[in-house]
């Protein structure tokens, strides 16, 4: 009997050391994932591609300005449209992000916050966050052109019209590799490795 | 005859882990709990109602529920339902199609998406814990039960942290590729 306690406790000890042990190495794979994770947007594969004509939308914004979004300008200014919602959580926590990329970019960049829906709610959307100043749109042609199937979602385009990046934004990192793939002329992560492989 | 008591106890000390850890969880970012647990979209949305401090309430209770005698029937048939109702909230809003929403499982700054898994998990889950509901064969325990049941615990919740943390991952590789 004590023989047999003894060889069951001395197995329990080794079960959890080696429970401990994979515990340990799934720990590091998470670990290893982190690391190799693209640190910009996240490019669909589907959807518009980067370095052709974005499509040319006419909208209003909620105070009734017109907007000729994809249009090319003859100022040289980019436009970065971010696709948000109301009732998208990450969308909110990325607003503050939004708001001082618009700041931080202002020479040579345009924000323009998009959405679709009931116009009452996205309204008191905008005012709730602050959003006064920066041209919100609520328009449905506006996410089908650009084939926008996730949010928050974001796309630059340049000012000859060009798609320039696009990709899902959830952090204020993947906003501001949407601004370096503008300032590298790269489209995704994905493209940059590719290029220096 | 009932259950082994080595087998009931193993099961409500882990389930009570279980549920305390995520109750713990959730008490600490009550805010981030609120807009997952309104994400779900399971009830009509009333602004001046938050009663999203009820989940982890309710987790709470079958925790400490678990560890007494006289409450551990009931808190079994609770925590069931519990890991029921989420199983079934995560494959409601899979089956709607809303895929990104986060699970609201948890430490406060993990943000993971729903999926299949974790409603196959609870499902399961729920089956053990509806195990504990059936009374305890009066079997006097010895020292090497008490011996069983401390290593059995340690060994269930570290498997159980691996296969969350393993679920993680699989989920991060799959995003990489741009097809999640």
């Amino acid at each position: 009997m004590t023989a047999l306690a003894i060889s069951n406790v001395l197995l329990w000890i080794a079960v959890l050391a080696l429970l401990l042990v994979v515990l340990a190495l799934v720990r590091q794979l998470g670990v290893l994932h982190e690391r190799i994770a693209p640190a910009g947007a996240l490019m669909l594969n589907r959807g518009l591609t980067v370095g052709e004509r974005a499509p040319m939308i006419d909208v209003e914004d909620l105070e009734g300005r017109p907007l000729r979004l994809g249009a090319p300008r003859e100022d040289g200014r980019s436009t970065l449209l971010v696709f948000v919602s109301p009732t998208c959580p990450v969308c909110k926590s990325l607003l503050p992000a939004i708001k001082s990329g618009r700041k931080d970019e202002k020479d040579w960049l345009d924000v323009v916050l998009a959405s679709d829906g009931d116009l009452a709610e996205q309204r008191r959307f905008a005012s709730e966050q602050g959003l006064d100043g920066v041209p919100y749109v609520v328009s449905t042609p506006l996410g089908l052109g650009y084939q926008v199937n996730r949010l928050p979602f974001a796309a630059l385009v340049d000012a000859a019209g060009v798609l320039r990046a696009r990709g899902l934004v959830n952090s204020r990192e993947h906003l501001e590799s949407l601004f370096e793939a503008q300032r590298l002329g790269v489209a995704s992560l994905q493209e940059y490795f590719a290029s220096r492989a | 005859m009932g259950l082994d008591p080595v087998f009931g106890a193993l099961l409500a000390i882990c389930f009570a882990v279980l549920f305390a850890s995520a109750a713990v969880h959730k008490w600490r970012n009550l805010p981030s709990f609120e807009i997952a647990f309104s994400a779900y979209a399971l009830l009509p949305q009333i602004p001046t109602l938050h009663l999203t401090w009820l989940v982890p309430l309710c987790e709470t209770a079958v925790a400490v529920g678990l560890l007494a005698r006289a409450t551990r029937g009931v808190s079994a048939v609770a925590g069931a339902l519990l890991l029921l109702g989420y199983a079934g909230a995560i494959a409601l809003n899979l089956q709607r199609g809303r895929r990104d929403i986060a699970c609201g499982c948890g430490g406060p700054d993990q943000r993971r998406p729903i999926a299949g898994w974790m409603a196959w998990r609870n499902l399961l889950l729920a089956l053990l814990l509806g195990l504990a509901i059936f009374p305890w064969s009066g079997r006097a325990l010895t020292w090497m039960d008490g011996a069983t049941i401390a290593f059995g615990a340690a060994a269930a919740i570290v498997v159980y942290l691996c296969v969350d943390r393993l679920g993680e991952v699989s989920a991060r590789a799959r995003a990489l590729q741009g097809s999640a």
